[in-house]
């Protein structure tokens, strides 16, 4: 009975996400002058959620570990010989799971992803070696002991909840040591000086190769869209490293020999705008696309699922492991903007740092409803962009596709506010 | 004589501007959405033509606004309700005021907009997902207590005592606590006062988060009540402007935008 | 223009600074040989008792004139002090703390136990913050001694006897310099104890025992010795003015850390100071590894009299970790 009713909701959920998924690329290509090389993002997408979500292949004995925030060093993970699957879903299938099981006034991203764990269950259950949780926020480490009653193997990584002092580095510094320990012993794979170096090497490759996707951004007429970063960012999440560094690599060409041919996305002279606050996940990419079908590019992201994600490279001074797991912790920890540590100054000035470089016009702060952290941030960072007079558009908001005419009303108002105040000066 | 229209296309009714080259409102409609929106809209277009003798010609620029402006093809542009409603407002205060807050109450809306000392839109708030506290609410609850829409405000004048509290503006909640409070022998006025009060409250939650400026104009249909126009001033705590037209401030907004857009194209195009 | 100056900036100043440690070396230590003698008013501890030197270091001079009388110190020979101290800021400054990053024999030693203790793959020894913050302070009671001790020989203070010519140069007597440089040219007296008086007995075994310090020290500790160094002391009054600078835009900064990361001298600062543009602090060797780890555009920066000839850039730190790797 109650097999038969589980099996009835994974059968109704995987419906739900495929038909989620292509509305969502349905809109997400429908957009004029698509660079080619994007296609490759599309098909993934495509595939991977045409039934549940399906893991890329691997060799049979490569182990998964799923993490839940950036914080996790995938680097050791990698040096462990195990694959890194990052969690944090954006389906609102998944969130209608989770809403269940968790508050009403939860995050949605926990909710989604607390759902998928919970609907994939079946498969993933033998599959994932290890669910990772940072203790970043209250709800991602409470919704861990939910997680670990499905079951899962639940891994509490401490983290503390303020980086400046020198404590606290080397707290986090003994937590991920201890993690390089406990990891060895869940993949039954040593880590080495030259595994975790390989390892370090391979994620400042996506490093670089992100930078310089985003670089393409800075300046000029626009030759990529924001919803397209986000959802190559998003299939770093869960893509095979090579390929998805390959994909990446054409689109960079492509785009390159765009921007030398003056070719340009959508209009060379839209406002150019921001996007920063809970992250957007394919599929959720409701409000980048409303911004861009109503006239306005996202040239710059401040969120955890793109820029902040794929920024930072690991620095060692020397080839050994007590040298380089202090360094990949330092990585994860120090560059960090993530408002669940306090104070958060770091996420205003680089905020400020962005929109002087990339002459940002206006900040879309998309805050997940539920999403405390982000939501009480909101004031201080609207006090900021104020003080150095540029406008910032609040969005609360969650998956559900409901408030989407909303969404869009108050958008398009401030797009249009924008070109008014263009019009000013 | 060269005339510009703009069109409100609200989710209850639909609003029509038409100014001329100085932006006089030379004439103005408001009818309701229906289901057919598209037909409605160029039905009351063309009677309102008609009735003030201008051709379709004569109109040089018409720019639609509110939820249904993409779906009226024959515009020339559509613009959001917000921007409209902000050039709208800027001539509907007139000269004596200065009007750096906007309070409209639509069909199944309501919005707070702030303006900068130009005039033009700072910021701005919304309800979200649910029409609680909007005109539609006005109008079930008046079909709860068997009144019209615009007999509420007299009603509301009408009662002596402290008006009552609802406590939800939810349509579907609030009219189970009118059903018990008319139980209970309370007196229709000071039921009607209490929804008053009740979505004053609501708008001004909304109004203080964001920031109130002096001065505040209240504009769209259910600021004709003047029942509402007291339990706002009172949860604002200060005076509003009530526009001779409020239903129309919007379309003219669109009007006037239509107008402005058309000579700066006519600029550029003279370069 | 622009191409020449993308590959300066990915070039690995490490490497640079390996070779020119070398040069150096050979050019302090050996330079005699070859009749090159670049001056006795050096920044850096270019040891005077090493006989076929390339130049001397300032300390030895300093510690003999500041124990003149103080008639004859304030006399016509006081000009030639101050010329020669005035020589030696001027030499300072033009290459500010590079002198110990890139040319300091001392420093190089160190350096080269840091190497020898890496493949050996044994970890580097850290302090904490605390502990970093007192222990850097010794070098400024070394410089004040080495300037009292001096003194005392040649004037009486508040009427206590003078000391005897055996504090002469107090702080050489301890210096590892002294004892380590030598044996470069297959010289090992100065490894030997002085009996000759109680004096010269105490601070020849001090000597030793700061000598014995010294290796085990660096071997363990990045640059151990620097922290205590009265010539860095001595450095600090003026490398604010240096001509070759680091410097730094707090803008630009993510606090990433990297360049706190990979300091050998641990600086903090580099890290979490965003408000100074001029980010040399006390204890900076200026070897500018920092810069090489910094993935942010040109946030930290070397120049020269204000103009940039180094700067971080994204593509600089990526390319160079990337060769890293391939052992390179």
């Amino acid at each position: 009975m109650e097999n038969e009713r589980f099996a009835r909701m994974q059968k109704t959920t995987r419906l739900h996400l495929g038909m989620e998924a292509t509305e969502t690329l349905q809109r997400l290509t429908d957009f004029p002058d698509q660079p080619k090389a994007m296609d490759y993002f599309y098909d993934f997408f495509r595939r991977t959620f045409a039934d549940g979500l399906t893991l890329p292949p691997r060799p049979a004995e490569q182990k998964v570990i799923g993490t839940m925030c950036l914080q996790v060093p995938d680097e050791l993970i990698v040096a462990a010989g195990a694959k890194p699957l990052r969690l944090c879903s954006g389906a609102y299938a998944f969130d209608q799971v989770g809403a269940e099981m968790l508050p009403a006034k939860s995050c949605p991203l926990v909710r989604a992803t607390t759902g998928m764990l919970h609907a994939n269950h079946p498969d993933w259950g033998r599959e994932l070696a290890a669910v990772v949780i940072p203790t970043t926020c209250d709800q991602k480490k409470k919704c861990g002991e939910m997680i670990a009653t499905m079951p899962y193997p639940v891994y509490n990584l401490e983290m503390p909840s303020t980086k400046d002092s020198e404590a606290s580095r080397l707290y986090w510094q003994e937590s991920v040591k201890q993690f390089t320990l406990d990891l060895q012993g869940i993949t039954g794979r040593k880590i080495t000086a030259r595994s975790l170096q390989a390892a370090i090497t391979q994620g400042s490759a996506a490093s670089a190769l992100f930078r310089r996707l985003d670089d393409l951004r800075k300046s000029g007429g626009p030759v990529i869209f924001g919803k397209d970063i986000f959802l190559v960012t998003s299939g770093y999440f869960i893509d095979d490293p090579e390929r998805w560094g390959n994909a990446v690599h054409h689109l960079i060409t492509e785009l390159e020999e765009r921007k030398q041919a003056g070719l340009t996305v959508g209009n060379r002279a839209a406002p150019r705008l921001l996007l920063t606050g809970s992250p957007p996940i394919f599929p959720n990419l409701k409000v980048p696309i409303l911004v861009e079908q109503s006239g306005g590019v996202i040239v710059a992201d401040e969120v955890c699922s793109s820029n902040r994600l794929l920024s930072d490279g690991v620095a060692y001074d020397q080839v050994t492991l007590n040298d380089m797991v202090p360094a990949v912790a330092d990585r994860a920890l120090k560059p960090c903007t993530c408002p669940c540590l306090t104070p958060n100054h770091d996420r205003s000035r680089r905020l400020v740092e962005l929109i002087r470089d990339r002459g940002i016009e206006g900040v879309v702060y998309q805050a997940f409803s539920g999403c405390l952290p982000y939501e009480m941030e909101q004031r201080q960072i609207n006090t900021t962009l104020s003080g150095i007079g540029v406008p910032m558009l609040y969005l609360e908001t969650d998956y559900s596709p409901e408030d989407q005419g909303q969404l869009a009303t108050r958008i398009e108002a401030f797009i249009e506010s924008i070109i008014a105040r263009r019009r000013k000066k | 004589m060269s005339f510009f229209t703009g069109i409100d296309m609200g989710s209850t009714t639909i609003k029509i501007a038409l100014i001329d080259d100085h932006e006089h409102c030379v004439a103005h409609s408001v009818c309701p959405s229906g289901s057919h929106f598209h037909n409605n809209t160029r039905e009351a277009y063309h009677t309102l033509l008609d009735r003030h003798r201008i051709r379709p010609d004569q109109v040089t620029a018409m720019v639609t606004t509110g939820y249904g402006r993409k779906l009226f093809k024959e515009a020339d542009a559509s613009i959001s309700e917000i921007t409209a409603n902000a050039a709208g407002a800027r001539r509907a205060g007139g000269e004596d005021h200065h009007i750096r807050t906007i309070i409209n109450i639509g069909g199944q809306d309501l919005k707070v907009i702030l303006l900068d000392d130009q005039g033009q839109v700072k910021d701005f708030a919304m309800n979200d997902k649910c029409a609680a506290g909007t005109g539609r609410f006005l109008e079930m609850t008046a079909r709860n207590l068997e009144m019209e829409v615009d007999q509420l405000g007299d009603c509301h004048r009408r009662s002596q005592k402290v008006p009552l509290t609802i406590n939800s503006t939810c349509t579907v909640f609030a009219e189970s606590e009118i059903i018990s409070l008319l139980a209970h022998g309370h007196g229709k006025e000071e039921v009607v006062a209490g929804i008053h009060y009740s979505i004053a409250r609501r708008v001004a939650r909304i109004a203080k988060r964001l920031g109130v400026q002096d001065t505040v104009l209240f504009d769209g249909g259910p600021a004709l009540n003047p029942g509402l126009i007291e339990a706002l001033e009172t949860e604002l705590m200060r005076e509003v402007v009530v526009p001779k037209q409020p239903q129309i401030t919007t379309a003219l907004g669109a009007a006037v935008l239509a107008r402005e857009s058309f000579y700066d194209r006519r600029e550029i195009a003279n370069g | 223009m622009n191409r020449f100056r993308d590959f300066i900036n990915t070039i690995r100043i490490s490497r640079l600074r390996f070779w020119t440690q070398i040069v150096a070396f050979l050019l302090l230590v050996y330079g005699g040989y070859l009749a090159v003698n670049i001056g006795n008013e050096l920044p850096t501890f270019a040891c005077v008792f090493t006989d076929q030197r390339g130049g001397s270091c300032y300390l030895m001079g300093f510690q003999h004139q500041m124990s003149l009388p103080w008639n004859r110190l304030f006399s016509g020979r006081g000009i030639g002090v101050v010329m020669g101290f005035l020589t030696f800021v001027g030499i300072f400054m033009l290459l500010n703390k590079a002198w110990c990053g890139f040319l300091c024999p001392l420093g190089t030693i160190q350096d080269w136990l840091t190497a020898a203790r890496r493949k050996t793959g044994l970890m580097y020894a850290t302090y904490g913050e605390g502990v970093f913050q007192r222990l850097s302070t010794i070098k400024y009671i070394l410089l004040a001694l080495l300037i009292l001790l001096p003194m005392a020989i040649g004037n009486s203070f508040f009427g206590l006897p003078k000391l005897n010519h055996d504090f002469g140069v107090p702080f050489c007597m301890i210096c590892p310099g002294r004892t380590l440089l030598p044996i470069f040219q297959g010289d090992l007296s100065q490894l030997a104890i002085d009996f000759s008086s109680t004096t010269k007995m105490v601070l020849t075994t001090l000597g030793l025992l700061v000598t014995g310090l010294f290796l085990a020290g660096a071997f363990y500790k990045k640059r151990f010795f620097c922290l205590f160094c009265p010539m860095s002391a001595l450095h600090t009054i003026f490398h604010r003015a240096g001509l070759l600078r680091l410097t730094k835009n707090g803008t630009k900064c993510t606090r990433c850390g990297n360049c706190y990361r990979v300091c050998d001298v641990g600086i903090r600062a580099i890290a979490d100071d965003l408000d100074h543009h001029n980010i040399v602090k006390d204890d900076c060797m200026m070897c500018f590894k920092c810069v090489e780890m910094c993935p942010e555009e040109g946030c930290l920066k070397i120049t020269f009299l204000g103009l940039p000839i180094y700067q971080s850039t994204e593509k600089g730190f990526f390319t160079r970790m990337g060769r890293r790797t391939h052992g390179k």
